[in-house]
């Protein structure tokens, strides 16, 4: 009861289906103040557990409380205290920044105009441009701008940094880490694992609308190890393996820590632990 | 308020103030006036085919708002229009009738029956088109068209009744101040059927919106 009332986010056996995909019972509870990467191929099912989070589409089953309210009954707080940023959505492209920004601020009673100017001057950002004018990392700032000026609390990044160059994805990282400082909780969802190996403190693995992990960034990596096998991989190996992949010299084998050892294996990093994860099953 | 203003401000489509031209059409000799209605009502698909690709939806919704407040302020935007069109095609009844009035063969003469054949018009519009724009905010093309066939199917109707409806033919259709009492039975008719007709689409619309999937 103490998780549900006082996680920024709660989650309780959240269903939706679909004629070709369904969501299954997805759990959880975000952690105040820390990020949580939300991990998993294209098409598992990350989009539409966000979507449902937000009421955007209507769950067949499970519980949402924000803070221990509900969306249905608390909509118009739990706006207020979130914001929500979206790489692939960009408002209003011909409108300039400051139009934008003129109308968002009347809907939040706490819209403080100075910490905007602000995150506006800290990210480099001019109101006169228009949406269509902005870089995808600029305009994932913009958003960001808007959230932290009405004063969300928590953050839920669909995708932030899909599309992005390295050094724009290494910017936001930072602005993350930034936002955590500040004790914002943010839930970031993407298939880039390498962005949440530099900022994350807890990772969600969800598989085929299945939520396959939820533990602690460190615990989830220290969970597993990479055999590399230069030929076949042994029989013996193959019965352990999560997953098998082919590689230029051979093969990679993720194996649970418990039953690989330290000697001739490594550890392994979050993308290796996914990859292989989503090839458990398959032949080599 | 906040949404109409947001309405207005990031949502509005040019053709929305173009379209307010179009009671120049009264002026026209021989020309089914209910028509400049119709195009309001492509103005109004505009509007909500640019907010589609604006991601109107998804911005909308994250605020501090109910859809229901959404639905709401978006077709109140839309009546704004439409009243500002009626009030319009009123005043060029006004200046046709100061030029020299005269009969119109292709529908209802411009006189004061023409503001409730108007009402009808958009009444039809706002009826048919909203419901079935707010079962799928992705495909306004899908319902402007239903809402087109509906409104043509009335503005023809109206036109064949001045010929061959005797309350079309022998009130609706003669020059004012004649039967001027009926004409304005008829105009408060229509619009009692255009707050009516426009309230019922607003609740027809928010019920489907509330139970709509956004796959944003």
């Amino acid at each position: 009861m103490g998780t549900e009332m006082n996680a920024p986010l709660y989650v309780e056996g959240l269903c939706k289906n679909y004629p070709s995909f369904q969501l299954k019972d997805v759990s959880f509870a975000l952690e105040k103040g820390k990020i949580t990467g939300f991990i998993g191929r294209n098409g598992a099912g990350k989009t539409t557990t966000i979507n449902s989070v937000l009421s955007l589409v209507k769950p067949d089953a499970g519980k949402v409380l924000f803070s221990g309210l509900s969306d249905a009954e608390h909509s118009r707080e739990i706006r207020e205290k979130i914001g929500f940023v979206s790489a692939g959505m960009t408002y209003y492209t011909r409108k300039k920044l400051r139009a934008i920004t003129g109308i968002t601020k009347t809907f939040y009673p706490g819209w403080d105009d100075s910490a905007y100017r602000k995150h506006m001057e800290a990210f480099g950002l001019d109101e006169e441009k228009t949406p269509a004018e902005l870089s995808n990392g600029m305009k994932i700032k913009y958003a960001l701008a808007l959230a932290l000026s009405h004063g969300a609390d928590l953050l839920i990044l669909d995708e932030p940094t899909s599309g992005l160059d390295p050094i724009s994805r290494e910017e936001l990282v930072e602005v993350f880490l930034k936002l955590r400082d500040m004790g914002k909780t943010v839930f970031f969802s993407t298939h880039i694992t390498s962005d949440l190996e530099k900022c994350a403190d807890r990772i969600l693995f969800l598989q085929k609308g299945e939520l396959k992990a939820d533990e602690d960034l460190n615990a989830f990596r220290e969970g597993y190890r990479i055999l590399e096998c230069a030929g076949e991989v042994p029989v013996g190996v193959k019965a352990a393996a999560r997953g098998i992949c082919r590689v230029r010299d051979g093969y990679t084998v993720l194996l649970p820590a418990a039953q690989a050892g330290t000697e001739n294996t490594r550890e392994a990093t979050l993308e290796e632990i996914m990859v292989h994860l989503e090839k458990e099953g398959e032949d080599a | 308020m906040k949404l109409l203003k947001k309405e207005f401000a990031l949502c509005m489509h040019p053709t929305g103030y173009i379209m307010l031209a179009a009671p120049l059409l009264v002026l026209v000799p021989g020309y089914p006036y209910a028509v400049s209605c119709f195009y309001m009502g492509l103005a109004i698909y505009f509007i909500c085919l640019t907010a589609r690709e604006n991601h109107d939806a998804s911005y909308t919704l994250t605020l501090p708002v109910s859809r229901e407040e959404a639905v709401t302020a978006r077709i109140l935007m839309c009546c704004c229009l439409e009243i500002a069109q009626l009030v319009l095609i009123g005043v060029m009844i006004l200046v046709k009738n100061a030029i020299g009035p005269m009969p119109n063969p292709a529908g209802i003469d411009a006189g004061a029956a023409l503001i409730g054949d108007c009402l009808i018009t958009f009444a039809i519009f706002n009826l048919v088109y909203f419901p079935l724009y707010y079962r799928d905010i992705n495909k306004p093309g899908k319902a402007f068209l239903l809402a087109s066939i509906a409104v043509f199917a009335w503005i023809i109707l109206s036109i064949v009744g001045t010929y061959t409806i005797p309350f079309f033919r022998d009130v609706l259709d003669r020059p004012d101040p004649a039967c001027m009492g009926d004409k304005l039975l008829f105009d408060l008719g229509a619009l009692a059927l255009y707050l009516g007709g426009t309230a019922l689409a607003a609740r027809k619309s928010v019920r489907k919106f509330e139970e709509t999937d956004l796959h944003l």
